[in-house]
């Protein structure tokens, strides 16, 4: 079953002489329960592709459906409510609130949604990601791993749909990086968790069933349960005819 | 990611500029309140008053009522005296009377009344016997006076010997009632003293009946109507400083939270774009920003009321002391002034993040992820909508300003109109803003080195932002050279019409009495005719007939030859024949009277001045001064000048001072948010002094904005009042900017700017790392 569905996507930014074409046709499909890596140059469109589809920018052209819903239809309090319920988000800079508590990060989309949040469904989303005895803690206080997977637990608290995962580990360490990229692996092979993640490393795009590699606004390469190395030449020969 | 740190200055700084705000608001609405006329003490026994019927109120604001003649008073007091429970019916007689003590006229006195009038005030007799002869006069204790002693006593027929009859508590001055049915004729008021324990109402509803049409009932508060007329007008001048202060401060205020609110979101774009894309909806951010504003506002309520209420007193005797209110002006704490200031904060805290909340939930989710947030410079329409009208709307008014012949009206029409003009520049500042930094900093982008370029390019790339820190100092600039440059200009413009129409000779002034009897010469007497229910100031001079304006005879269809019914002070109607129309009007009066007629009407008129001819002697006694022309004009221009000078200081005090807070506030602001871009610059090898130098030329650019914005503002509103007084005067009028007043608040803006931003920026050490904290 397909999740999300992007049909002929075309973004663009800018205007007059400072306009980019970010997206320039894009049609995929991300499946049910499947974990997919996002590659490609710097500015080859793969965030755009991410935004797109999460709903956070609206293409120019083109459509977005994810679990049938038609997101160009949706106003903007139509689509906070889809992406509040049915969407996790992981970024590279973690976007956690510096004056909340871990616990209190987490349970911030269920407030916002108007429910109060289960202690116990908070503490057990924390245990989750490795973090039971950090509950009380602030951003201040944590290693950049730990807030990563605090963000994490944030994303997966509602039982999303689908988690985009913005370049998550593009701040860590290689050993930190392999801890969030378990945890992911982990949610796809258990819960059939279906992750999209846009990266720039080929170890990274290594834990994915599947590997879609972007230039220029347009997919090039779509590649199934490819290995880190056959992944790194290939975006090694792409960076290099650029 | 915003840290706490930053969070917390954000709503300090909201917190402060609202507290601050409600402080002025509680302290002029509590001194407004206060401004509540007493009853007088001469009335105070008497717990039912009829006033003659209340002239209709024009220009104006404290018409005298028109009295009933002396007959007319005394039938209807034997009528009134024959209700049930009304021991007595007094007519209340009082005139010019006031006793010289050891040589000098006593100032605290002015006001004399007939004996019978004791009774209404409470007053009984400590020691000797009612006044009997036309020599005899009852003295207050306060005076220090015993039975047989003689006192000198000013009245409007010069001054005379009286001996002291009898002392009774208090401080009033008492003749014989025949005396005073003679010197005060007309009367204006009636108090019924009644038996103990008989109901008031009951009493002032049969006294309704009694008056019918021809008088009105007075109980309670409302005998405070029948203050003396000096004090009432003493207080209209305090209520029109403080309706003033209150104005202005209100709009200052809503004004500063408003920006400071806008700047507070405009700053935790990054946060509010965050909680969008973690799933809060546009409304849910509006509402945590008006939640905040409410919070903020209760506490900034509480805040500025304490602080209102505490320096409502010293500010009242600063009141009283400027001659803005009477002596009898107390600091009362009533309820409206404090349940005003309480809703005050919130309500103006919802007023201000209003627009910010709008634009807040505008944020979109994406801006949580960008690195640097370069603004959309483009204004909304609503903005430019906004800020368009806002300019129609000044300019409309400055054309009111220019056109209006009437001196009240054209600095209200001022005021508002620069109000107007402040709000549309603020709006329209993103759009203004880039040109006037490229035309301020030219010749900065020749010089080598990095502050001018960090300075401007730091100003062209956040627009809005340089916008909001610009907008206090904008503010603060318009109405310090507004308020002062209007002052200056008309006390000039007023200054050379009087110099213009000065003579040579000497003149008779009074000293330290409010007028000049008739043994100091036939200076013109002050009096009040009423032509029907409308009061006319006249002027008793020596001339056969009566002079009239053009305005007046066209106004009632009169001309030359017609014979008028006027209702002089004593209450009498009498035909007055229409001398002549004077095209270019009377100055001060109405109408003026042959001396003679008036004297024989108003036995207690006095005169303001009195020209002394070369032939006359100069006349001698107490309360008199002889001085030359331009001695006198020039001290009546200091005493104006100055009661002028302080109400202009304490509305650029106000707007000044806030406005100033307000600067230092938003800077301060401002620069914590900025920590991360000049740690940045420190990293980039820049020391620790240029990082402030970077700063200081930040902040002391933005002020350079707000100056030349603000003072666009005010030359386009003191243009207008110029043309406006022009056409007064008839006369062209300089414009008068005060440099040094002017220099100051710039100065003080520009200092308190480049503290705020410098200090914060300096103390940024070399150890700090641009830490990717978001």
């Amino acid at each position: 079953m397909t999740t999300v569905m992007l049909r002929e996507v075309r973004a663009v930014y800018g205007t007059g002489p400072t306009r980019v074409t970010a997206l320039d046709g894009v049609t995929v499909g991300f499946d049910s329960g499947t974990f997919t890596a996002v590659m490609g140059p710097s500015g080859s469109g793969k965030s755009t592709l991410l935004h797109c589809a999460a709903g956070l920018d609206r293409p120019v052209e083109g459509t977005v459906t994810i679990e049938g819903t038609l997101l160009n239809a949706l106003d903007e309090t139509a689509l906070t409510r889809l992406r509040r319920d049915r969407i996790g988000f992981v970024f590279q800079a973690y976007n956690l609130v510096s004056s909340l508590t871990a616990a209190q990060n987490v349970a911030l989309p269920v407030r916002l949604a108007g429910r109060r949040p289960d202690p116990d469904q908070v503490a057990a989303a924390l245990a989750a990601v490795g973090l039971a005895g950090r509950a009380g803690h602030r951003p201040s206080q944590l290693s950049g791993g730990e807030q990563q997977r605090v963000a994490l637990a944030r994303a997966l608290l509602r039982r999303p749909a689908v988690v985009f995962a913005d370049e998550p580990t593009g701040a860590l360490d290689s050993a930190t990086s392999r801890q969030v990229l378990d945890i992911l692996r982990g949610l796809v092979d258990r819960d059939g968790q279906t992750v999209v993640m846009v990266t720039h490393d080929p170890m990274a795009a290594g834990y994915a069933d599947r590997v879609l590699i972007l230039a220029d606004g347009r997919l090039v390469e779509d590649l199934t349960d490819a290995s880190a190395e056959d992944i790194a030449a290939r975006t090694a020969r792409l960076e290099a005819s650029c | 990611m915003l840290t706490l740190r930053g969070r917390w200055m954000s709503l300090l700084g909201a917190f402060l500029a609202a507290a601050v705000g409600v402080g002025v608001v509680a302290l002029s609405t509590l001194l407004f309140a206060s401004g509540k006329a007493p009853v007088p003490d001469r009335l105070a026994a008497a717990a039912v008053i009829v006033r003659s019927p209340a002239a209709s109120v024009t220009a104006d604001p404290f018409p005298e009522a028109r009295p009933w003649s002396s007959p007319a008073a005394t039938g209807l007091a034997a009528r009134l005296a024959a209700i049930p429970g009304v021991a007595a019916a007094i007519p209340d007689r009082v005139f010019y009377a006031q006793p010289v003590l050891d040589g000098r006229p006593d100032e605290s006195v002015t006001l004399g009344q007939g004996w019978a009038g004791a009774r209404l005030g409470g007053a009984g007799l400590v020691a000797g016997a009612p006044p009997q002869g036309d020599r005899d006069l009852v003295l207050g204790r306060t005076f220090g006076r015993s039975p047989g002693d003689r006192v000198t006593l000013l009245t409007a027929a010069g001054p005379a010997e009286y001996t002291v009859s009898g002392v009774v508590d208090g401080a009033g001055v008492f003749l014989s009632d025949a005396t005073a049915e003679r010197v005060a004729p007309g009367v204006r008021a009636i108090g019924l003293v009644l038996a103990p324990d008989v109901d008031t109402a009951g009493v002032a509803s049969a006294a309704e009946r009694v008056t019918g049409g021809d008088g009105q009932v007075l109980t309670g508060d409302g005998r405070s109507a029948l203050e003396p007329r000096a004090d009432a007008r003493t207080r209209w001048i305090g209520m029109q400083v403080l309706t003033a202060l209150a104005a202005l401060s209100g709009f200052v205020t809503v004004f500063v939270v408003a920006s400071t609110f806008a700047f507070t979101v405009a700053q935790r774009r990054r946060e509010l774009g965050l909680l969008r894309a973690i799933g809060a909806t546009p409304r849910q951010v509006r509402r945590m920003l008006y939640g905040e504003a409410l919070a903020v506002g209760a506490a900034a309520s509480v805040a500025g009321l304490a602080v209102g209420a505490a320096l409502a007193p010293a500010l009242g005797a600063v009141l009283v002391d400027a001659g803005f209110e009477p002596a009898s002006y107390r600091v009362r704490f009533e309820a409206w002034p404090v349940a005003v200031s309480l809703a005050a904060g919130p309500v103006v805290a919802l007023l201000g993040v209003w627009s910010a909340s709008r634009r807040a939930g505008r944020a979109r989710p994406l801006e949580a992820l960008r690195e640097a947030i370069v603004e959309d410079r483009r204004m909304g329409r609503a903005r430019w909508a906004a800020g368009l009208s806002c300019a129609a709307l000044g300019l409309a008014l400055a054309a009111g300003t220019a056109t209006s012949d009437d001196a009240q009206n054209g600095a209200t029409f001022a005021l508002y109109g620069a109000m107007a003009l402040v709000l549309a520049a603020a709006a329209l500042a993103p759009a203004v803003v880039p040109p006037v930094v490229r035309l301020l900093t030219w010749p900065l982008g020749r010089v080598r080195g990095a502050t001018g370029m960090l300075a401007r390019e730091g100003a062209l790339t956040a627009p809005r932002r340089t916008a909001g820190t610009a907008a206090p100092v904008l503010l603060t600039v318009a109405f310090a050279v507004m308020v002062s440059g209007m002052v200056a200009t008309s006390a000039n413009a007023y200054a050379a019409r009087r110099a213009a129409a000065v003579e040579t000779g000497t003149v008779v002034v009074p000293d330290g009495t409010p007028g000049l009897p008739d043994t100091a010469g036939r200076g013109p007497l002050e009096s009040t005719v009423y032509t029907g229910e409308r009061p006319l100031s006249v002027s008793g001079v020596d001339r056969p007939g009566a002079a009239i304006s053009r305005g007046l005879a066209d106004q009632y269809g009169w001309s030359v030859g017609q014979s008028v019914p006027m209702v002089f002070a004593d209450g009498e109607t009498v035909p007055v024949r229409v001398g002549e129309i004077v095209d270019s009007g009377l100055g001060q009066v109405d109408m003026q009277l042959p001396r003679d007629l008036v004297r024989a009407h108003d036995p207690s008129a006095l005169a303001p001045m009195a020209d002394l001819r070369a032939a006359e002697p100069a006349p001698a006694g107490p309360g008199i001064r002889v001085v030359d022309v331009a001695t006198y004009a020039a001290e009546a221009d200091t005493e104006e000048d100055r009661l002028i000078w302080i109400f202009a200081l304490m509305l650029v005090g106000v707007s000044a001072g806030y406005g100033a807070l307000a600067v230092a506030n938003t800077l301060l602001m401002s620069a914590v948010h900025r920590v991360r871009d000049f740690a940045v610059l420190r990293l980039a090898g820049a020391t620790r002094w240029q990082v402030a130098l970077a700063a200081a030329a930040e902040s002391a650019l933005v002020v350079a904005i707000g100056t030349l914005l603000g003072g666009a503002v005010a030359v386009a509103a003191l243009v207008s009042i110029r043309a406006g007084l022009s056409e007064q005067v008839r006369a062209p009028v300089d414009l008068v900017v005060p440099w040094p007043v002017v220099g100051g608040v710039v100065g003080l803006c520009l200092l308190l700017a480049v503290l705020a931003a410098a200090v914060p920026a300096r103390g940024i050490s070399g150890g700090w790392t641009a830490r990717r904290s978001r």
